[in-house]
């Protein structure tokens, strides 16, 4: 069944847009505000490339898939700046107690935020009738790259802003064979 | 008592936000990152309570609940699933299986200490250390028992503690008294019918919030399979009829952690006062002399040199008593206080069939013995040393 036929661009961006407010004002006590759908996004690729006048902010991506009736995957985007200022407020550390710690639970803590987030869309896929679970969260770390996704998948890319710092969702769904 | 809470999170950053938000409470967290180090920690920690996620490495959280429920050691656990996976159907399947609650990620710490605090007692942790529970404080006592004379005979024994000792005939009345306020000791009565008395142990056994409470079994002296079981199944102790209801107080202030040592000792601001009470059986002198040193190093940091013994209300002399007498006399002797006793008639003349007590010599009251020190000699000391 061509799963993801079903699922209206307005649905997910209704399920998109609660997961990630509903996350971060939870778990991270910040706004997130979405700032741009699919159709502006697409005029930015994110993120951003190196030029000679402008570096290229590190990133730290974190990805959770799900699968089912419909299989997807979904990266959220932090710059590190920002990854950091969220795993602080997770764990309850200062900056320089989570200097001591490592980019590892920068990482962790990333990953986690990205399960919760992906979670609580792929439930909202689940409620309205596409079963499916979620896979174990990775990390990607890098200032210049893109992620082409294959010619099979939707792509639906949303940005946030959250505290002056932009949060991007990159959405990748395959059509069910 | 500290609960055990055992999170069961591949994410460590999941463990280190529980740990926060439990760091408030008196218990402690254990952690796994997946459903094999989580069963292993289980069988080895019995956690009063489980949190539980799905989605791990190795051995999922649906595996180790279902794995869990099926061991017959593990499954009274309470399990509480701490998960992203929040789709209807799959937390239907998950509460099937037999969880206590279920939170979904994302969670605030207030709504896990909620959820948790239903199903164990949670108790802040004082940033002073606790105060130890003396004697003289209120406890609440439940006697599970269907015969009211005994209720009774118990009620009025211990009268002259602040306890309150509350009297019920049957299981579902003892389960429902628990559950509305959890007591501080519970006496069963073993003679109660077809067996009750011990389905009632192991209910209050596996309730987290009487988990830990003392459960004295009661039971008539020659009853001695029953006490056979009753100690094999783990009650806290055994009780036997007819009631020694100085023995079972002691016992019930032991089993409680209570300190008793102001029955025995009392510091006044010049003065060292050691009391025996009118019937000193083994275990009052045990109990009196487990508390004498730690009373002796109080007396002295605190400048006090001189010890008054008061036994004026003791019944009669025995050789415990005298051992104990001497123990107090020998370690004023070491630490240079003075000390005096203070009698009654009747032991009084008991000294003076003891060649060792012979030359004792008591004081009629406690002024009258503080009015001696200072004086040229003492004739106690005389014999102490």
């Amino acid at each position: 069944m061509p799963a993801t036929q079903e699922i209206s661009d307005v649905r997910i961006h209704d399920y998109i847009k609660r997961a990630v407010c509903d996350v971060f004002k939870t778990m991270v006590g910040t706004e997130a505000v979405l700032v741009k759908g699919p159709d502006e996004a697409a005029a930015e690729p994110w993120p951003p490339q190196h030029t000679a006048t402008t570096p290229a902010k590190p990133q730290v991506v974190g990805t959770v898939g799900f699968i089912g009736d419909v299989n997807g995957l979904i990266y959220l985007y932090l710059d590190l700046e920002f990854a950091r200022i969220c795993t602080c407020h997770l764990l309850g550390m200062t900056e320089s107690e989570l200097a001591t710690h490592g980019d590892e639970v920068v990482n962790d803590a990333i990953a986690e935020l990205t399960n919760m987030t992906v979670g609580v869309f792929k439930n909202s896929l689940c409620d309205t009738g596409f079963p499916c679970k979620l896979t174990i969260p990775s990390i990607l770390r890098g200032s210049s790259f893109r992620i082409v996704p294959t010619g099979t998948a939707t792509r639906h890319v949303f940005h946030f802003d959250c505290r002056g710092h932009r949060l991007v969702t990159d959405i990748l769904m395959k059509f069910a064979d | 008592m500290r609960y055990k809470i055992l999170t069961v999170d591949d994410s460590k950053t999941v463990r280190i936000i529980v740990r926060k938000a439990f760091k408030a409470y008196d218990c402690e967290i254990l952690e796994a990152g997946n459903g094999v180090e989580g069963l292993a920690i289980a069988a080895k920690a019995m956690p009063d309570l489980i949190l539980l996620d799905v989605t791990m490495p190795v051995m999922d959280g649906v595996e180790m609940l279902t794995k869990l429920k099926a061991d017959a050691a593990l499954k009274a656990i309470p399990v509480m699933m701490l998960t992203a996976e929040g789709g209807r159907d799959n937390v239907l399947k998950i509460a099937k299986i037999g969880v206590r609650d279920y939170v979904v990620k994302p969670f605030k710490e207030e709504a896990l200490l909620e959820k948790a605090g239903r199903i164990i007692d949670l108790k802040p942790l004082s940033e002073a250390p606790a105060k130890v529970k003396s004697i003289f404080d209120p406890a609440d006592i439940l006697v599970v028992e269907d015969k009211p004379a005994i209720v009774q005979q118990i009620q009025e024994g211990l009268r002259h503690n602040p306890w309150k000792v509350n009297g019920v005939s049957t299981q579902g009345e003892a389960i429902d008294y628990c559950a509305r306020t959890p007591p501080d000791l519970v006496i069963v009565s073993l003679s109660l019918p077809d067996d009750t008395a011990f389905g009632l142990f192991r209910l209050l056994r596996t309730n987290p919030k009487s988990k830990y409470t003392p459960i004295f079994a009661l039971v008539v002296k020659t009853e001695l399979s029953q006490q056979q079981q009753a100690q094999t199944l783990g009650f806290s102790a055994i009780v036997t009829k007819p009631l020694d209801l100085v023995e079972l107080e002691s016992k019930m202030a032991k089993a409680m952690n209570l300190d008793t040592s102001q029955r025995y000792y009392s510091l006044e601001p010049d003065v060292l006062i050691i009391r025996l009470p009118e019937n000193c059986t083994p275990s009052v002198l045990a109990e009196s002399s487990s508390y004498m040193k730690h009373k002796f190093s109080a007396a002295v940091d605190g400048g006090i040199s001189k010890t008054v013994i008061d036994i004026h209300a003791l019944k009669t002399l025995h050789i415990g008593v005298i051992k104990l007498l001497f123990q107090a006399m020998q370690v004023c002797n070491e630490l240079g206080m003075q000390f005096a006793l203070i009698g009654n008639p009747q032991v009084i003349a008991e000294c003076k069939g003891f060649e060792d007590t012979r030359a004792w010599a008591f004081f009629d009251s406690v002024d009258e013995a503080k009015a001696s020190f200072g004086k040229a000699q003492q004739p106690a000391q005389l014999a102490g040393t």
